[in-house]
């Protein structure tokens, strides 16, 4: 047992529970606020894993921006906590957990038995975590058509959200 | 084995995340926290996605959760856009109560 | 340089066209020049053609203008023939058409508009196009163009008139009617083609003749197939009905298609494909019969009517039924003798009678006319010169023309049907006197507008009465019996139309016939100008004479009898009800039933289904945004449980 074994299956512990309880919070913001601990804790899994900009990417983006643009919301709209009212659809509790349980189960049996398995031997150079511009490069050479297609979604997205939120004007 | 954590582990965990998500977004009521889980299995795949990443020696891992993340925050600006105005004129976020597009 | 074959046909066809496009807008003198002048040009262009081959080589041209249908096996050309057969109808084809395009002009000028006017001449001009492709044709198809093409230019221009319901009526029953024969004749080409591979006429009867004992069992059946179209063309029994109302059109019309060239068709394409019925005796003897009770039975009939036009139609009728006895006892020259001199006369007094309507103002019924002898002399004379040729009378054209036919009838010792030709030889002249008498002589019986207005018709119709006329005595002197001509010396076997055709008569292995002696001949001859003058004595002396009071007696005494006849025996109200009602009732049964119920009522209830299940799905849209969820989530366990069972 390694100590980058160890911080990454505490870090990824802390993931999951927090991510639990996201799920299980009553109220939005709470629920928002667990997620954000559970970023952070992913965040370190990634540096574990090599990919220290992505790492920096989560916590900033996704963590710093995404989240907080949630939290903005859920201040709009004075979002309250969620009342306890009875299902009327149990059914749906019904059918979603069995689907769940059976799928878990699926997945779980199907990594036990082949994650890891056909992967090709360590024999390609291990790439330097540090090196920012070999991201670069890739990025702007393989990946260009993606990259541009992607600032164009953005745009899009930028419109669209724009469009959607304003208030209706008084004829 | 990428510096000491095998890939069983990673995926384990991406799967955790990604189940966890699931049962979120079928069993809330409250919208919010249904986007919230969504949100939340993208990154259960991001994860696997790095790992693969890692235990493959390739950057291209990083690539696609650099895009993967950048399409998130598109599609979470537009979500909660949508959000709001629907909210502005149903005042509810139970998601049983909206059903507009019933038969 | 020779003219083009194709171009007699196509010169009318032009006609045609120009006059049925540019013919309203033009006005009534172009669409005259044009009508007439095409049918003139195509007379010029054929005589060119026909007066060579006359009296020059007779060897048989065929000129081929291109390929038509090549489908595998079956290659049909567009081919024209000029041989003694064609030749003799396209002459009396273009030359008697001629002149009834020159009556029309008078006749039409005044009672229409100029579009109707155009669309007459439109028509008519249509209708010489496809008489000639008919005649001049190379193979059976070809022929068949011209035959369907004259049966619908009669539909069209009996259904002239098509604002009166009568004409209109009478158009579609002409042309059910030959459909029926039509049917036959299509089964016949099938027929041929089946056995002889090719639908020319030099190929099939080259090969018939060639071969006689492997065809001649399915030529029976071929042959009447045939019969069948002639049937229906040339108004024979049972398929005569349209002939009589066919004469709701206007009068040149009549005169034209349903006496002078359409109704020929069928005994035409008897003779064409006489190879064949030769080969088929039991044919020939249904071709013998059927003609002979036509005749007599139409004959009858013709008694007793009243409407002029009528009493020529059903003549007109009874006279096919001779060419057709002719030709089924094997006579064929006769019967086309005859073809040509009825033709002559026919249309002459087909052209008379239109001449007394149009000075009558419109009236065709018998009873109201009278005396017009002196105010319609040209009219009179021709007429009667025309009702002489008919009756028989020596020395004009129909009395050597029936004379033939009732000595071949004798000769080849058919003696029933023989007293059945001479019977109705009587027939024939009483009734055409009657008319004459009737028409002509005696007082007039109309009113007195009528009789103001009675005025001899103008030379645009005189002229073609009087040429008709002179071919009605001269038209005769072609075919002169072998004993009339050795008294005025001449040593030939044959006369002058029996050598003309005879090369239309492959020689078959047929029993050698007894010719008649001379006295037999001479007697025959005495019989039947007996019967004729009989005929004539006592229709003019019935009628103009007495005035009409021994028929009237008559009539009196058998009433139903007399109904019986006046009404035509019924045919079509038995027809009426045998066929039309059972097809009414029919197509009502496949419209109400069969479409409405069944096959709309199919249709419906698919869409009718597909609705429903649009209904029932569309509870699947819950606009519950979890359940949609689930759906999905469902979706994909159920995918991975099938890969998962797949690989494993």
């Amino acid at each position: 047992m390694t100590t980058t074994r160890l911080v990454f299956d505490a870090a990824a512990v802390v993931a999951l529970l927090f991510a639990a309880v996201m799920v299980l919070h009553r109220h939005p913001a709470k629920s928002v606020l667990s997620l954000v601990v559970s970023f952070f804790a992913l965040a370190t899994c990634y540096v574990l894993l090599t990919a220290p900009f992505i790492a920096a990417i989560q916590v900033i983006v996704y963590a710093g921006a995404i989240l907080v643009l949630f939290l903005f919301v859920i201040m709009l709209l004075n979002v309250q906590q969620e009342e306890h009212r009875g299902d009327p659809h149990p059914i749906q509790r019904v059918l979603s957990g069995a689907a769940l349980l059976l799928f878990g189960a699926m997945l779980f049996g199907l990594l036990r038995s082949h994650g890891g398995a056909g992967l090709p031997s360590d024999s390609s150079p291990i790439p330097d975590p540090d090196d920012l511009a070999a991201i670069a490069r890739l990025l702007f050479s393989d990946y260009l058509l993606p990259f541009e297609a992607l600032s164009v979604l953005l745009l899009a997205a930028l419109v669209g959200a724009f469009v959607l939120a304003r208030r209706e004007k008084a004829s | 084995m990428i510096s000491g954590i095998p890939l069983s582990d990673v995926l384990l965990v991406s799967g955790g995340l990604f189940v966890i998500g699931l049962a979120g977004a079928l069993l809330r009521r409250n919208a919010i926290t249904i986007f919230l889980s969504i949100e939340l299995m993208m990154n259960g795949a991001n994860l696997a996605l790095l790992g693969y990443g890692a235990a493959l020696h390739s950057l291209e891992g990083q690539i696609v959760v650099f895009f993967v993340i950048a399409i998130a925050a598109a599609e979470a600006s537009v979500g909660l856009a949508i959000f709001v105005a629907l909210f502005r004129h149903t005042e509810t976020i139970d998601v049983n109560e909206i059903h507009l597009l019933k038969w | 340089m020779n003219v083009p074959l194709w171009l007699v046909p196509a010169l009318p066809l032009a006609g045609f066209l120009i006059c049925g496009v540019l013919g309203k807008k033009l006005g009534k003198s172009f669409v005259s020049a044009v009508g007439v002048g095409s049918v003139g040009l195509a007379t010029v262009a054929a005589y060119s053609r026909l007066l060579p081959f006359v009296f020059g080589s007779r060897a048989p041209v065929v000129e081929t203008v291109g390929g038509w249908i090549a489908a595998g096996s079956f290659s049909v050309d567009i081919a024209f023939r000029l041989d003694a057969l064609s030749a003799l109808m396209t002459s009396f084809v273009t030359f008697v058409g001629f002149w009834i395009h020159v009556y029309s002009i008078g006749y039409m000028r005044h009672d229409e508009s100029d579009a109707g006017y155009a669309r007459y001449f439109a028509y008519l001009n249509l209708f010489m196009f496809s008489m000639l492709t008919l005649v001049l044709a190379q193979n059976f198809l070809l022929l068949f163009v011209g035959w369907e093409g004259v049966g619908l230019c009669s539909y069209l221009l009996i259904g002239y008139y098509y604002e009166r319901e009568y004409a209109a009526a009478a158009g579609k029953k002409a042309f059910v009617v030959n459909r029926i024969g039509d049917f036959g004749f299509l089964l016949g080409m099938f027929g041929l083609f089946g056995l002889f591979q090719s639908l020319d006429f030099d190929r099939v009867f080259s090969t018939a003749a060639a071969d006689p004992a492997r065809y001649a069992p399915f030529l029976t059946v071929v042959a009447l197939c045939l019969f069948v179209g002639a049937v229906g063309k040339s108004a024979q029994v049972p398929l005569y009905v349209w002939l009589p109302d066919a004469m709701a059109g206007p009068t040149p019309v009549s005169a034209l298609i349903h006496a002078a060239t359409m109704v020929t068709a069928g005994v035409y394409i008897v003779t064409r494909c006489n190879v064949l019925f030769r080969l088929a005796p039991d044919a020939m003897a249904v071709v013998a019969v059927i003609g002979a009770i036509t005749a007599i039975f139409a004959a009858v009939i013709a008694l007793a009517q009243n409407d002029i036009k009528k009493v020529l139609a059903y003549s007109t009728v009874s006279q096919l039924g001779y060419m057709f006895l002719a030709c089924g006892v094997g006579a064929y020259v006769a019967g086309m003798f005859h073809v040509m001199t009825h033709a002559f006369f026919k249309a002459c007094l087909f052209l008379g009678s239109g001449s007394v309507i149009h000075a009558m103002g419109g009236e065709q019924d018998m009873r109201k006319m009278g005396g017009l002898k002196s105010k319609l002399p040209l009219t009179y004379w021709t007429f009667l010169i025309a009702t002489l040729a008919l009756a028989g009378i020596p020395p004009l054209a129909g009395f050597f023309s029936k004379d033939t036919i009732l000595a071949g009838v004798f000769e080849h010792q058919r003696y029933v049907l023989w007293g059945i030709g001479i019977v109705t030889a009587g027939l024939t002249a009483f009734y055409m006197f009657r008319l004459v008498s009737l028409t002509f002589e005696g007082k007039f019986r109309g009113t007195h507008e009528q009789e103001h207005h009675l005025h001899e018709s103008p030379p645009s119709m005189t002229t073609p009465l009087l040429i008709l006329a002179a071919l009605s005595v001269i038209g005769g002197f072609v075919g002169v019996p072998k004993v009339i001509r050795e008294v005025f010396g001449s040593a030939r076997e044959q006369n002058a139309i029996e050598r003309f055709l005879s090369p239309i008569f492959v020689p078959l292995e047929e029993s050698v016939e007894h010719a008649l002696g001379a006295g037999t001949e001479w007697l025959l001859i005495a019989i039947s100008v007996v019967a004729a003058v009989t005929g004539l004595l006592l229709g003019w002396n019935w009628y103009a004479k007495q005035d009409g009071r021994i028929p009237a007696r008559i009539a009196a005494t058998f009433p139903t009898l007399y109904e019986l006849v006046e009404d035509k025996f019924d045919v079509d109200e038995a027809y009426d009800f045998l066929f039309v009602r059972p097809f009414n009732w029919l197509a009502r049964m496949l419209w109400k039933v069969v479409d409405v119920l069944i096959i709309d009522g199919l249709l419906n209830a698919g869409a009718f289904l597909v609705e429903l299940t649009g209904d029932l799905l569309r509870f699947l849209q819950t606009g519950n945004v979890r359940n949609y969820a689930l759906t999905f989530f469902l979706g994909v366990v159920g995918l991975l449980l099938i890969v998962i069972g797949f690989t494993y």
